[in-house]
């Protein structure tokens, strides 16, 4: 399977007034076209920022990002917002729609900024495919104020995939969500990625979103600690013995 | 999204735009009373029917503001230089009790000789010094009739006539009457000159010129034109004011409201931006609301200005409003302007902002 997304010797430090916080400590990670993988880990462990890092929203401090194929770690603003607006689609926890428009019109938008056209034809069809799947066809006319949360969040995942982008990154979304709309929203990710071969990011604290997942990452103070997948042995012998917290975990040797 | 961005803050999107309006208004409001009075007096002057405009040294283009006087008795030698056929000396007054009026006091025989004469609509000429002849439009204006008592430079005055409008002023009195008035026995503003020969002008100007020095002698046509052109040097300053006074007040709205506007929707921006929008589609998405708001504000402006203008001339019959495509033209251009200075720094400053800052903004 093609590697989509790649980092090595991931670092990113922040400036806070004069104290630096390292929130990422050397991440390296390999991720591949068509995987379903949940990120997890404590607050503060730096899953955010890997996410921020690995969706081109940020630059890492240093480290290599290779998002399908194209080394980001050393792209300007303008490079970056390409391969956003190209490559990647965010689904955040408090839904983030655009609160002035409609559903459509908050879809619309990432199409128009992708550059696609309202009225492209080509991809009406997906994105009508999309609004069944996520049974929100009928509730386009609506403002995010008229819609409950997992509405809202089900619109925020059309928005994302409308474009058809190479990774969904989604953090913590069922964040503000009860658990049948996580269920919900969760089964949705699932449905993308075996009907639209959609590779899918879940960053999460929640150890219950695992069992949705076919590959869990776990990472803890800015270093991943534990991977069940194949490709990432070297890691998994550091990290024996501190995945005890996370039973529905086993790390594989 | 443009008009849903605007749609949603109504109040600040309503005083934006009525901001602009405002600015648009006292652009063309000021510059078209200011061009309107210049233009009028312009026409009026050259209803005279004179050929040349003498006035003293150090006089103002606008005879309401000129206060130097020069003896009645050059006019001794003007008589003198060829093709001289008539001069008429007035003494200018004004009456600032309501609105600016200037009076002009004359000699009947000299300013008939020059100006062919008023056309009468009623009674007659000022036979003594508390009469005074005013013009239709005065008439209709203030509601005064033959026989009515109308107050003047603090001085009552009985009206004798109406006369056709056109000639100079709107009211007129006897030269001694204003030279008393004004302290200036034997003196007047200006001189209107007639030549035997309308052709002749230039070389009777050189003449005057020649004979008296430092005075102002400008030919009568070249005087109304100057009044009537757009670009009257001594109006620029004043209307340059009122430009950049309204232009001021229209940057410094489209300024708040444009910076209020990206700090209240700092996290739209952060979604934006995490959809993959540019700085520049930022930059773009601002500046199009601020021209939305301004474009707004410039057609109610140019809208309300109509109305104004009526208003004003309904109210006040003696004055005149101009406005012209040309100001129209340049207050849309100065609206459009302060949209882009004012949303300049607020639209940088958008599109500067960290995705991933601008996400957590609350």
């Amino acid at each position: 399977m093609k590697t989509l997304l790649e980092t090595a010797g991931l670092r990113k430090i922040y400036a806070a007034g004069k104290i630096q916080i390292e929130a990422l400590r050397g991440v390296d990670l390999r991720i591949r076209e068509g995987e379903l993988v949940a990120i997890m880990g404590p607050s503060g462990c730096g899953k955010s920022t890997l996410m921020h890092v690995l969706g081109a929203m940020t630059k890492p401090t240093a480290g290599k990002v290779v998002i399908d194929g194209q080394e980001v770690s050393g792209m300007g603003d303008n490079e970056l917002t390409r391969i956003r607006r190209d490559k990647i689609g965010f689904v955040f926890q408090k839904f983030n729609l655009l609160p002035t428009l409609t559903a459509r019109a908050n879809i619309d938008i990432a199409r128009y900024i992708h550059g696609n056209g309202v009225r492209s034809n080509g991809h009406d069809e997906h994105l009508s495919e999309i609004l069944q799947l996520l049974m929100i066809e009928n509730m386009m006319g609506r403002k995010p104020s008229e819609l409950s949360g997992g509405e809202q969040q089900r619109v925020a995942i059309a928005r994302a995939v409308a474009n058809q982008p190479a990774i969904l990154l989604a953090d913590e979304p069922t964040g503000s969500l009860d658990s049948k709309n996580s269920e919900i929203v969760l089964n949705m990710f699932r449905e993308l990625n075996h009907k639209f071969k959609q590779t899918v990011i879940l960053v999460t604290h929640n150890p219950e979103l695992a069992a949705f997942t076919d590959r869990l990452i776990e990472m803890r103070d800015g270093v991943i600690v534990g991977d069940n997948d194949s490709f990432s042995w070297d890691t998994v012998g550091e990290i024996r013995g501190q995945t005890d917290e996370f039973p529905f975990f086993e790390v594989q040797k | 999204m443009i008009i849903a961005g605007l749609k949603a803050r109504p109040v600040r999107t309503t005083v934006s735009i009525l901001a602009v309006a405002l600015e648009v208004i006292l652009i063309l409001v000021v510059v078209g009373l200011t061009s309107g009075i210049s233009d009028e007096t312009g026409r009026r002057t050259e209803g005279v029917g004179a050929d040349i405009l003498l006035q003293p040294p150090n006089s103002s283009l606008f005879l309401a503001l000129s206060n130097t006087t020069m003896p009645i008795v050059l006019r001794e030698r003007l008589r003198e230089l060829p093709g001289i056929k008539a001069i008429a000396p007035v003494q200018t007054l004004v009456n600032s009790s309501a609105g600016l009026e200037i009076i002009y006091g004359i000699e009947p025989d000299t300013f008939n000789a020059v100006s062919n004469g008023f056309i009468w609509h009623k009674g007659r000429l000022f036979n003594a010094p508390d009469e005074v002849v005013v013009d239709d439009i005065y008439a209709k204006a203030k509601g005064v009739t033959v026989r009515d008592t109308v107050e003047l430079v603090n001085h009552k005055f009985k009206v004798s006539g109406v006369v056709e409008h056109g000639k100079g002023a709107r009211l007129f009195i006897s030269l001694k009457t204003a030279q008393e008035m004004t302290g200036q026995t034997g003196k007047a503003s200006l001189f209107f000159i007639k030549l035997t020969d309308p052709d002749r002008v230039q070389t009777a100007i050189a003449e005057i010129k020649g004979l008296l020095e430092g005075y102002g002698v400008i030919p009568l046509r070249e005087y109304a034109r100057l009044m009537m052109s757009n670009s009257m040097p001594a109006l620029d300053a004043f209307i340059s004011s009122v430009v950049f006074i309204a232009l001021c007040i229209g940057v410094l709205v489209i300024f708040l409201s444009m910076y209020t506007t990206i700090t209240e929707r700092t996290r739209e921006i952060g979604i934006l931006r995490s959809l993959g929008a540019s700085r520049k589609f930022i930059v773009t998405l601002i500046f199009q609301e601020s021209a939305a708001i301004c474009l707004a504000g410039a057609l109610i402006g140019i809208g309300s200005s109509f109305l104004i203008a009526r208003s004003i001339m309904a109210v006040f019959p003696t004055l005149t409003i101009l406005i012209t495509p040309d100001w129209i033209t340049r207050a849309v251009i100065f609206a459009v302007l302060s949209g882009i200075i004012g949303s300049l720094y607020p639209s940088l400053k958008a599109a500067k902002q960290d995705p991933v800052e601008a996400l957590a903004y609350e």
